[in-house]
């Protein structure tokens, strides 16, 4: 059950997109970390660097969209740069589809 | 602190640099300065001033301040201080236009604007220089130390500049007099040079990187492309004061400048080329593809420089060689970069507030680049004819050129317009989930 929330949540923050790469910030490996007890959601996420002007949007914007997924009583997201986020944390289709250089 | 703030006037200082740079191009076309004019006319004082102050500075300032705290990651040392810094550098630019026009006999004699349109931008520039410098200073790495020479060089221009305004109103004393007759090629290399080619460089580097997703250039690289810029600077202006004290000219001092000047430009073009190198995204956006016909420019300038050098040319074509540094190289750069940061701004102000509520279209929805390329092209294509017209001699060409350079322009800033009207957005994603339109000339933050 606990792991069915956290798969609708991956779904609804597929909403929120990295705007320069303009692709969902799950399938580029933006979060990290997502955990549910009791309805309460925390998610560790991350952007592609501490200064880029959308890093506090891309943080609201995932607090909107996993308060939305029924079950979810409160959302806290913790934003974070360690580890830094690297292109090999996106996944392959994505990768394939932003015409990517090969990644290790 | 996380993302910064999304700075409220850089749109305005774009929009204000945009109109000088009309200015000039129709003065251009009218045949106002040079080539119709000696260099050091006061018609061709007019030019100059008002594409590196108008146009250039004031892009680079406006790009700065949405761009120094994302480097540094805290916000500007005084957020507050932008738009009167704007209004100072546009009544301080005003009043000096105006006193070159005094001085060419196109205005009555009143020679005090001169003195007093500097010191309103030693005033807006004063602002710039504490707000950016002081916000920098924290986090000196990178990037940034590009800015901060930068800055350092902007104020020894501004302050030749000011000694030299003094000096042209009768008021700068025997030194003003000694510095107004020898010193306006360290006025020129410090403006075009230090200020807006290492702050050029220094930021580009970061853009690169980020809109290619390549590897940051190690702060080393990028380090040694630097000081050989810095000593470039340092040379050229205590090198030239002194020669100025010593009455023993500048022919030393420059060539050592220039030899330094070389080494930057082959660094730097080493150092971007291991950015396009080690990119993930092979697809090149349109301003990247912009961008490297400005580093083409940048490469061409450097050639025709040591082509003149070696044949003794440089003296009497240094007005191409200018046109082709500032246009080629800086105009294009900061166009191509503009083109793109205006789309990102207007993305984050429009969209960011409702991410995670609905779809939001990408970036690269906001703009058309297919029909955006054809302006940029037209207006490379013109100042490359241009700099051929002027090396030819066709002054006639040359103002031909830049009307073609003007259409250019003029397609750019249309293009640029439709993005923060989101007319290229389709209709179902435009104002999505509640989104409200930009305003055209600020951020509504």
């Amino acid at each position: 059950m606990r792991n069915e929330l956290v798969e609708r949540m991956r779904d609804a923050l597929r909403v929120v997109i990295d705007p320069e790469l303009g692709y969902n910030i799950v399938d580029l490996g933006f979060i990290y970390d997502i955990t549910v007890m009791n309805g309460a959601a925390r998610i560790t996420m991350t952007a592609t660097t501490p200064g880029c002007p959308a890093a506090g949007f891309l943080k609201e914007g995932a607090a909107n969209s996993a308060a939305r997924v029924p079950g979810v009583v409160s959302v806290e997201v913790v934003m974070t740069f360690d580890p830094a986020w690297n292109p090999s944390l996106i996944e392959h289709a994505a990768r394939a589809e932003l015409g990517f250089a090969a990644v290790n | 602190m996380i993302g910064a703030r999304i700075s409220r006037w850089t749109m305005s200082y774009f929009a204000m640099a945009l109109a000088w740079l009309f200015i000039a191009l129709a003065l251009m076309v009218a045949g106002v300065g040079f080539p119709a004019a000696d260099l050091e006319s006061p018609d061709t004082l007019v030019l100059v001033h008002v594409v590196c102050i108008g146009w250039l500075s004031v892009a680079m300032c406006g790009a700065l301040l949405q761009f120094v705290p994302v480097l540094v990651v805290r916000p500007l040392y005084r957020e507050e201080w932008a738009l009167p810094a704007l209004g100072l550098l546009g009544a301080g630019l005003t009043l000096l236009i105006a006193g070159f026009l005094a001085l060419g006999g196109r205005l009555p004699a009143w020679l005090w604007l001169l003195p007093l349109g500097a010191s309103l931008l030693l005033a807006g520039f004063g602002m710039i220089v504490v707000d950016l410098g002081l916000t920098a200073w924290l986090r000196p790495a990178g990037p940034i130390r590009f800015v901060l020479v930068g800055l350092v060089s902007l104020c020894v221009t501004v302050a030749f500049g000011a000694v030299f305004a003094f000096a042209l109103a009768g008021w700068g004393g025997a030194t003003g007099a000694v510095m107004l007759a020898s010193g306006l090629p360290l006025h020129a290399i410090a403006g075009l040079g230090g200020w807006l080619t290492l702050t050029a460089m220094g930021v580009s580097y970061r853009l690169l990187s980020m809109f290619m997703l390549s590897p940051e250039v190690d702060d080393r690289k990028s380090g040694t492309t630097l000081v050989a810029g810095a000593l470039a600077m340092a040379v050229t202006v205590m090198g030239g004061i002194l020669a100025t004290w010593l009455v023993s000219g500048l022919n030393v001092v420059l060539s050592i400048a220039a030899i330094l000047g070389l080494a930057t430009v082959a660094l730097y073009g080493r150092d971007v080329a291991g950015i396009f190198r080690g990119r993930m995204r092979r697809h090149l956006e349109l301003n990247t593809r912009m961008a490297i016909l400005s580093f083409t420019s940048l490469a061409g300038t450097a050639l025709l420089g040591v082509v003149l050098v070696s044949t003794r040319a440089f003296e009497a074509q240094v007005g191409a060689f200018v046109f082709l540094a500032v246009f080629g190289w800086l105009s294009g750069l900061v166009l191509a970069k503009l083109y793109k940061i205006v789309a990102f701004l207007t993305w984050l102000e429009t969209y960011g507030p409702v991410m995670g509520r609905a779809p939001t279209p990408r970036v690269q929805d906001l703009v058309a680049e297919a029909r955006a390329s054809k302006w940029f092209v037209t207006y490379y294509t013109a100042v490359w004819l241009g700099t051929l017209m002027l090396l030819a001699g066709e002054p006639s060409a040359f103002r031909a050129a830049a009307a073609a350079m003007s259409i250019g322009i003029a397609g750019i800033v249309r293009e640029v317009v439709r993005t923060r009207r989101l007319a290229d957005v389709a209709c179902s994603l435009r104002l999505t989930g509640g989104a409200s339109a930009p305003a055209l000339l600020f951020a509504k933050t």
